[in-house]
């Protein structure tokens, strides 16, 4: 079980772009962001006047056994730790503000993405595998803003005080100490190049594993019923080696970091030390300003320290916002053509011409397809099984366009009309019918939002779902669970009629409406289809015969090309493909339906 | 606890791990006494020689630790990322023995957050706690017991103040490991949202109700966010409070020095020395509100494992096999089998009995949600019945192995799920080692070898996630074909041709004669069930009637009035 396509290959312009990019979603928060910032900046400098108060309150009172006053300078220190404190807090709870808010948005922008992506992209991708785009991936980039702002910036600020401290008190001392900086960027260099790599790997097997893991789930009826238990087993331990694997390496690696930097702090002291020495000698630095100087050289390396910590959190990150900003960049459904206008009426006039269309990766293909149905007609497409039936439906609902030719709806070109506007005259009844998790009442309702309680329940009279719907514990408010699972296959589609009749399209889709639904009930539905379709351009496929037969037209579909138009009578007269077809099916239903 | 059972393997590396770390550990308290000698011996004397001597001791000590830290890191990652794999391995394998009634009580989503993110938590607190965790609480001991040996009056402060913000560590531990079981709730929430956004997707384009979905998910996105942030604010109140109780300290600790130094019981020196020592442990403090975020919310992941890991499988295995494994014939029967499914309140199926013979065909007809697959899943065992029994060549299948049972039988579901991967490892489902031969033949019966022969690749063509680039015929052959693959003692046929025209539907059903195994079929078709040996009528989960063809139509009103239909269908116009 392979993964159908990677996109790993796709070149996203590197690190700097991708963080500009996540930097775009925290900097939308400009008022708050400069908050955080002023708060920063209070709380490191609070945070150092303490101690220094502390220091001079020891040299003016404790060192000289003075009391007055230490009251006063007692107080006046209670109430900088106080706002230090405060700062702290407030920086840390605008920033969590900022970095879920963001999120957030990251979220939601991937999941209408979704919905503007063309139907293609699902095909060829596993839903667990994009699932962990939205949680895995993005949790990732939720973990480092949560920290990472407010370390880097207080890293930085700390960084270039010392700094300036340091080059005050020495500027010899201040080269000596940063002759490690140079060490250090090639230490994290080669560190960063593996994790940053194993970062994007360990989320790529993630998303592998999220999508094995769905499937294997959702497929449980075949693996339990095919007994394939320690197959998929196996195959899960697989991509969970892999996933370990990369994991592995990425914690090692990035172990090293605090490792590395600890040495070189060590190494500057002692560098410091040994430098001030010969310095100290030559009388270039007197040993008081080593003294100090020793102090913040130790200082200097922690911030050091911390931004290297820092930008490795980022990578993995970066690892996470490039898995989602893929998708985001994908092209959208061949987007509406700028002069897409949205339809307000449909009559329900339907034309090809001329249309082809293949898929990328073969299967049905249809060609030159020229058809025309007037409002109101019903057309029958028939032929054998993979002939481009379900194609012509796809390119109908514009689920795909066409490669070749125009189709026109109402005599305009469909590239003239949004697609939502058009799926909003049009009702389908599919193959696979789908339920959402919710009551069986909100299910039909999503053929009309607005519908009434009522209305809801004559649609459920009309395509015969009531009497069952009746007979559940809870009626029209039973809850269906995931998959909509607890009822049959036949109910489903009973309830997807009942979907499309709500909905009160100009132009009905049924794609094997009524195949897992028993022939009484059919013929009980058969009148409320009938009624269904009164007045409105419908699309059948079916394999029954007296479906068929009451079309308007009837399109023989063979190897993707349309070979026979016309009346069931016309046809039949033709003698063609479709006159033996039927005379084949008549006689066998016939000489088996009579003893 | 499972969970934490499951670290007992790894008890060597996370022992080598803990004691480099405590190598780690001293060589960094170690650092500050050399640097003061350094300065104080060294620098201050100005004794070039010391300092190069002692510099020489402290980058041999730095070394030490660096070699310590790698090959820390080699531990730590190796029992952490372990660790995960096995919780992993545990769950997916648990899941795998779920029943249906148990994966009715954990969405799908839930499940799939759990084995991924939940597990991401506990592996990262893993590889932390054997990396730095016990650097945090060592330090602030090692602190305080070193301002006790200063002056244990000043270092009383300490003492007093320790214990009870340790109380509200722990509080504040226990309210947000709560709080962030609610935000792997809401994640489990946002991925089930998704999940039927991207399984259904097609009608929600077709209905064009994107915005009306993105609506449901900005309601559960929200929650998320809302809780997530509501998480971490109080895990990040921990160290402004405790900051300021330490800092508040200090001033005591200022306060009384003055009063005790003016006594002259305190020298300054023992006073800026506790100071000192006091600062330590803020610092090691200010590590609690990330060591807490990432304790408690490995607590919260750990609840959520360990429900998965001690959940009871509620379908238990049988233990024995048939005798002459392969010769047995293949005989069914139900005896009296009640069934309703789990957390309902109604049977589908009541008092069923019937038996089909080696080599029957039986055929099922009903109508919609009659009971039909429901009694179908029984024999497979996805469901065992609430009452009486399903034989197979007269042993219950309870006391059957799963593995044994199931190997006998190809089950054709009404919805035809097929897996990513290709056509032939679809096919290969039905039999590991099948070769292309046994494949081939399964596909010529199942009518859909020439489709895959003029699919690009053949049989090596990609499926897609659930084989969408095949249409709804093509993809019930293909799953017809893997079930023949499997040469079965029984073929289970849930109207698994529904979406075959006439023509095709025929040609598959004679093919399927020459397999000699006992055939169920449920069907809508007369003319299917014609040629079966013994038909079943289905009403409201009771077998009304049954009997042959022939002997249907003298004795059942309902078989004539579905005869009637068909025939009306068919001839009408």
């Amino acid at each position: 079980m392979e993964k159908i396509t990677e996109d790993s290959t796709k070149n996203r312009g590197g690190f700097m772009k991708t963080i500009k990019r996540i930097w775009m979603y925290i900097s939308a928060h400009k008022g708050l962001l400069s908050g955080v910032l002023l708060m920063v900046v209070a709380s490191s400098f609070l945070g150092l006047l303490g101690p220094f108060i502390i220091g001079s309150t020891i040299d003016t009172h404790l060192s000289v056994q003075n009391a007055s006053g230490l009251g006063g300078v007692l107080a006046g220190l209670a109430l900088v730790y106080l706002f230090h404190s405060l700062s702290l807090w407030l920086q840390s709870y605008w920033m969590v503000g900022i970095a879920q808010e963001s999120v957030f948005r990251m979220r939601t922008q991937l999941f209408s993405k979704l919905h503007k992506l063309p139907i293609r992209f699902f095909d060829k991708r596993q839903s667990g595998e994009l699932m962990s785009r939205v949680t895995n991936d993005i949790e990732n980039v939720s973990s480092t803003l949560n920290s990472s702002v407010i370390q880097i910036f207080s890293s930085i600020l700390t960084l270039i005080g010392t700094l300036s401290v340091m080059l005050w008190l020495s500027p010899l001392l201040t080269l000596v100490t940063m002759t490690i900086v140079p060490i250090m960027f090639l230490g994290m260099k080669w560190i960063t190049n593996r994790t940053g790599k194993l970062y994007k790997e360990q989320q790529k097997h993630l998303g592998d594993l999220n999508g094995f893991i769905e499937e294997s789930i959702s497929g449980q009826k075949i693996i339990k019923s095919f007994s394939q238990e320690q197959k998929v087993i196996s195959e899960f331990l697989v991509k969970s080696q892999n996933l370990k694997q990369a994991g592995y390496w990425a914690q090692v690696y990035a172990g090293f970091i605090p490792k590395l930097m600890n040495v070189l702090n060590n190494l500057s002291f002692t560098l410091v030390a040994a430098a001030g020495g010969i310095f100290a000698l030559n009388g270039m630095v007197s040993i008081g300003t080593i003294v100090i100087f020793t102090e913040y050289a130790r200082q200097f390396t922690r911030p050091l320290n911390d931004l290297s910590n820092q930008f490795n959190t980022l990578l993995s990150a970066v690892a996470g916002a490039e898995r989602v900003f893929d998708i985001l960049d994908e092209h959208e459904e061949a987007a509406n053509e700028k002069q897409a206008t949205v339809i307000t009426h449909l009559k329900g006039k339907v034309e090809f011409k001329d249309v082809s269309f293949a898929y990328e990766q073969g299967g049905d293909t249809v060609s030159h397809l020229n058809f025309r149905a007037s409002p109101g007609e019903s057309i029958a497409l028939v032929g054998p099984t993979g002939a481009g039936k379900s194609t012509i439906i796809n390119l109908i609902t514009r689920f795909y366009e066409p490669v070749n030719g125009s189709i026109f709806f109402d005599d305009q070109d469909s590239k003239n009309i949004t697609r939502d506007s058009l799926r909003n005259h049009m009702a389908f009844v599919l193959q696979d019918s789908f339920l959402f998790q919710g009551t069986i009442r909100e299910n039909i309702r999503y053929g009309r939002l607005n519908a009434s309680d009522e209305e809801v329940e004559q649609a459920a009279i009309d395509a015969n779902a009531y009497s069952f719907i009746k007979r559940m514990p809870k009626g029209f408010d039973t809850e269906l669970s995931q998959d909509g699972a607890g009822i049959s296959q036949g109910q489903k589609q009973l309830l997807s009629i009942a979907r499309a009749i709500l909905a009160d399209p100009s132009i009905l889709i049924l794609d094997e409406a009524t195949s897992s639904i028993d022939t009484i009930t059919e013929l009980k539905i058969q009148e409320a289809l009938k009624r269904l379709m009164k007045g409105r351009t419908s699309f059948i496929i079916a394999h029954r015969l007296n479906t068929i037969q009451q079309a308007d037209q009837i399109l023989v579909i063979e190897n993707g090309q349309i070979i026979e138009n016309g009346s069931h009578d016309n046809l039949l007269k033709k003698r063609g493909f479709y006159h033996d077809l039927f005379q084949n099916q008549i006689k066998k239903v016939r000489a088996k339906a009579t003893p | 606890m499972k969970v934490l059972s499951l670290l007992k393997p790894y008890r060597i590396p996370m022992a080598i791990a803990i004691s480099l770390m405590l190598v780690e550990l001293a060589v960094e308290l170690w650092q500050p006494l050399l640097m003061a000698q350094i300065i104080d011996e060294g620098i201050v004397k100005n004794d070039l020689n010391t300092v190069t001597k002692y510099g020489a001791i402290m980058l041999g000590a730095s070394l030490i630790a660096l070699l310590a830290g790698i090959v820390n890191s080699f531990f730590a990652a190796y029992a952490s990322q372990n660790y995960g794999f096995d919780i992993r391995k545990n769950l997916y394998e648990k899941v795998q023995s779920f029943s249906f009634a148990n994966f009715n009580k954990y969405p799908t989503s839930s499940l799939i957050t759990r084995m991924t993110n939940d597990v991401n938590q506990l592996q990262m607190t893993l590889f932390m706690s054997l990396r730095i965790a016990l650097r945090a609480p060592l330090l602030v001991i090692g602190g305080i017991i070193l301002a006790i040996t200063v002056n244990v009056k000043l270092a009383l402060a300490f003492i007093l103040i320790i214990p009870p913000l340790f109380v509200f560590l722990v509080w504040i531990m226990k309210k947000s490991t709560r709080l962030f079981k609610m935000v792997q709730e809401r994640l489990d929430h946002v991925n089930g949202v998704m999940r039927e956004n991207l399984i259904g997707i097609r009608l929600i384009r077709a209905f064009a109700r994107g915005a009306h979905e993105a609506k449901r998910f900005f309601g559960s996105n929200q929650e998320l966010m809302n809780r997530t942030a509501y998480a971490l604010r109080v895990t990040e109140v921990v160290i402004p409070v405790l900051l300021l109780f330490m800092n508040m300290t200090v001033l005591a600790v200022l306060w009384f020095g003055n009063i005790e130094i003016q006594n002259g019981t305190v020298t300054v020196g023992q006073v800026v020395a506790v100071v000192n020592y006091s600062a330590r442990i803020t610092t090691a403090f200010s590590m609690f509100s990330w060591i807490i975020m990432v304790y408690s919310r490995a607590m919260a992941s750990t609840s959520r494992v360990e429900e998965i890991l001690i959940t009871e499988a509620d379908l238990k295995d049988g233990s024995t096999k048939l005798k002459g494994e392969d010769s047995t014939g293949g005989r069914i029967e139900f005896k009296n089998v009640f069934f309703r499914y789990p957390d309902t309140q109604t049977d589908v199926l009541r008092n069923i009995c019937f038996h089909a013979n080696p080599g029957e065909t039986v055929a099922l007809l009903g109508a919609t949600g009659s009971g039909k697959s429901s009694l179908f899943q029984l024999i497979p065992r996805l469901y065992d019945p609430t009452q009486g029994k399903v034989e197979l060549d007269g042993v219950d299948i309870r006391t059957l192995e799963f593995d044994h049972l199931r190997k006998q039988i190809g089950y054709v579901p009404q919805e035809a799920l097929l897996f990513t991967g290709t056509v032939k490892e679809n096919l290969a489902w039905g039999k590991e080692d099948a070769t292309i031969q046994e494949m081939i033949k399964a596909t010529t019966d199942a009518q859909i070898h020439e489709t895959i022969e003029a699919l690009p690749n053949n049989y090596e063509a990609m499926l897609g996630q659930k084989g969408v680039n095949l249409s709804g015929g093509q993809k019930q052959r293909l799953s017809i074909a893997r079930a023949l693959v499997k040469k079965p003692r029984i073929l289970l046929l849930d109207d698994s041709t529904s979406a075959l025209d006439l023509k095709t539907e025929a040609t598959l059903l004679a093919a399927l004669k020459q397999y000699k195994c006992t055939t169920l079929i449920i069907t809508q078709k007369i003319s299917t069930a014609k040629e079966a040996d013994n038909i079943l009528l289905l009403v409201d989960g009771e077998i009304t009637a049954s009997g042959t063809h022939d002997q249907l139509m003298e004795q059942s009103r309902l078989y004539q009035k579905i005869h009637q239909s068909q025939l009306g269908l068919a001839e009408s116009s």
